[in-house]
């Protein structure tokens, strides 16, 4: 092994160094696909399933390929009158545009005071936020939702809202990002007359389009498949969201295999197909968050 | 001075216009985080009550009356009570502590070494790997324990036909109390592989991620030097990825500390409570026995545990930063 180290050594040690290269890089790609496959089959089940019969898809040993090729789940499922799947993907929809809007909105507005504007109290203020946003949610979630079954917001996807209107990481986010933007951007706006608002609106939330997005996208994900909450806060079946509803589904439709599959693959296929567009943002954003710490 | 804002911004005026700024988003905030303040306040307070939404109880709150006060008695029994919730939380935290110590040893045995053959291959497919490790991720946690649940099943399931196929004896997973491996239900272990199925991809991306961070020059001196790739990745790449780890540490102890979407849709806590965890716990507690007194008391000490293992694993990474 010792002799890979120093390639010019002859032509025969570098043959040696080729075939040790090529070995580990077999070795490699071997061991990667091997973690593939584990990663892609459960996936590759679940589509092949939801195209079975719910009789094939009972069968000992199970196929692999649909024996008969079928769409009956699909069908089946656009066509059940107590599954209008078209309104949960609204809620689900509903619920994760306006989160995200509005942890938008608060992120970059909270950062961006925190990092350009100086007030008596700034660090007391910071310091208290800082600690609510460290109180993980089990804790807060008995009281919160017995305030909205106060404010009679139980079955309301505003009730979903309302909690996640504030996000701490954006906000520490927005605020390394507002760090960096020049004083002398600002102070050009202000000579030229604009208001504080206004400068927000039109010079700082331009600059931070990049971060925005990917923070976006992230809360985007995190919501639209969000379970506990939104199992606790949506009672009614009409007002749910696409995670609940397939439970539910899952729980009325016992030992139809197939049908859940078909179910399964509509309800997490947007989600994936949107991965696959805005991969780059998104791995970056992970990463993002996971550096910093 | 109020008067020549509008006619020349003076400094006066400019000052006067920052302060509107930073008061008219401060309030709503400060508003909000009272808010917050209360919600943590009530969740406190209702750890020493025996509260229920059901009963009419006292005026303020609902506390007192017929939810009343017990100062520490949900502590005391959940310590040394005999009753079926406190066997229960005391049956959820094994289970929670089980289900923790397990994944994450497992989960760093499976990312780091993926992540760093992922970063040693070339750029080629790095990509396309990196995406579809990443794919069980973004799935939500119920559209991933329904995938698991149809591979368990004990008839149909692909996990019982491979073990058929190689001459072993099938296995109920998900509802066969009796049998375990290494002291811990099967149950147990089949939802521990989903999780980490679907978590495995996050942490991959980060580690990668961090081993890209590495100058190459380090890495190709230790190569010059003689040393094997696992030796340079050893001495340098590991100690250098440290920040890294202790992220990637505590994050997946407190997700697997309160683990609860897997469970919840695959056992529900079956068979015999061996999946019971403590957010499942919690979670039935206070929204279907409505006991919501003894759950804020169960979810302090959730929380209580996850600030100590997130303490406890930060002093044990950071003393070794000085190298």
């Amino acid at each position: 092994m010792a002799t890979i180290a120093y390639p010019a050594k002859g032509t025969l040690s570098r043959k040696a160094i080729f075939t040790a290269k090529n070995l580990s890089r077999f070795l490699s790609y071997f061991v990667l696909t091997l973690g593939l496959s584990f990663t892609l089959l459960p996936f590759i089940m679940m589509i092949l399933s939801s195209f079975k019969t719910n009789l094939e898809n009972l069968r000992v040993p199970p196929t692999f390929w649909p024996e008969n090729f079928t769409l009956e789940n699909y069908r089946a499922i656009f066509n059940d009158p107590k599954l209008p799947l078209l309104k949960f993907y609204f809620n689900s929809s509903f619920v994760s545009f306006y989160t995200v809007i509005s942890t938008l909105f608060t992120s970059s507005l909270v950062g961006y005071m925190f990092a350009k504007f100086e007030f008596t109290g700034k660090r007391l203020l910071f310091g208290w936020f800082l600690t609510m946003m460290m109180i993980p949610m089990q804790i807060t979630m008995i009281p919160s939702y017995l305030i909205l079954s106060k404010l009679h917001l139980i079955n309301s996807l505003w009730g979903l809202v309302i909690f996640s209107m504030v996000d701490a990481f954006g906000i520490f986010m927005m605020r390394q990002f507002c760090e960096t933007l020049p004083n002398e951007l600002l102070d050009a706006g202000r000579i030229d007359g604009a208001s504080e608002w206004q400068i927000y609106w039109r010079i700082v939330l331009p600059q931070l389009s990049a971060p925005l997005a990917t923070l976006g996208i992230l809360g985007f994900m995190g919501t639209w498949n969000a379970y506990l909450w939104p199992m606790i806060v949506l009672q009614k079946i009409d007002v749910r969201t696409l995670p609940i509803i397939l439970t539910w589904f899952n729980s009325t439709h016992t030992g139809q295999g197939a049908l859940v599959m078909a179910a399964t693959v509509l309800i997490i296929m947007p989600i994936l197909i949107v991965f696959i567009f805005f991969q780059r943002w998104i791995v970056q954003g992970f990463t993002m968050t996971g550096l910093k710490g | 001075m109020n008067l020549t804002i509008g006619k020349r911004k003076s400094k006066g005026g400019l000052v006067i216009a920052k302060r509107h700024f930073v008061t008219s988003v401060t309030l709503p905030l400060l508003l909000y985080e009272s808010l917050g303040l209360f919600v943590l306040g009530w969740a406190v307070v209702l750890m020493f009550f025996d509260y229920s939404p059901g009963r009419l109880g006292g005026p303020i709150l609902g506390l007192g009356g017929s939810n009343p006060f017990v100062g520490l008695g949900h502590f005391i029994q959940m310590i040394k009570g005999t009753s079926v919730e406190a066997n229960l939380f005391r049956i959820s935290l094994r289970n929670t502590l089980i289900f923790a110590v397990a994944v994450l040893p497992l989960n760093l045995a499976i990312t780091l070494p993926l992540a760093w053959l992922l970063e040693s291959i070339g750029t080629r497919f790095k990509a396309l790997y990196r995406t579809i490790y990443f794919l069980p991720v973004l799935t939500s946690s119920v559209g991933v324990a329904l995938i698991w649940l149809s591979m368990y099943d004990p008839q149909a399931g692909w996990i019982n036909a491979i073990i058929r196929a190689v001459g072993g004896s099938p296995v109920a997973w998900l509802s066969d109390p009796r049998a375990g491996f290494a002291n811990v239900s099967v149950a147990m272990w089949a939802v521990i592989l989903a999780y980490l199925w679907q978590d495995y991809g996050y942490n991959m991306v980060i580690f990668i991620a961090a081993l890209q961070g590495i100058p190459q020059e380090l890495k190709e001196a230790a190569l010059i030097d003689g040393a094997n790739p696992w030796q340079a990745f050893r001495k340098i790449s590991l100690p250098l990825i440290r920040p890294t780890m202790l992220f990637v540490c505590v994050m997946t102890m407190l997700s697997s500390f309160q683990i609860f979407d897997i469970i919840q849709v695959m056992t529900n806590g079956d068979p015999n409570n061996q999946t019971q965890v403590l957010m499942l716990d919690i979670y039935k507690s206070a929204f279907r026995y409505q006991n919501m007194g003894w759950a804020a008391a169960e979810s302090f000490v959730l929380f209580l545990i996850v600030m100590g293992v997130t303490i406890l694993q930060m002093r044990l990474l950071r003393t070794e930063w000085e190298y």
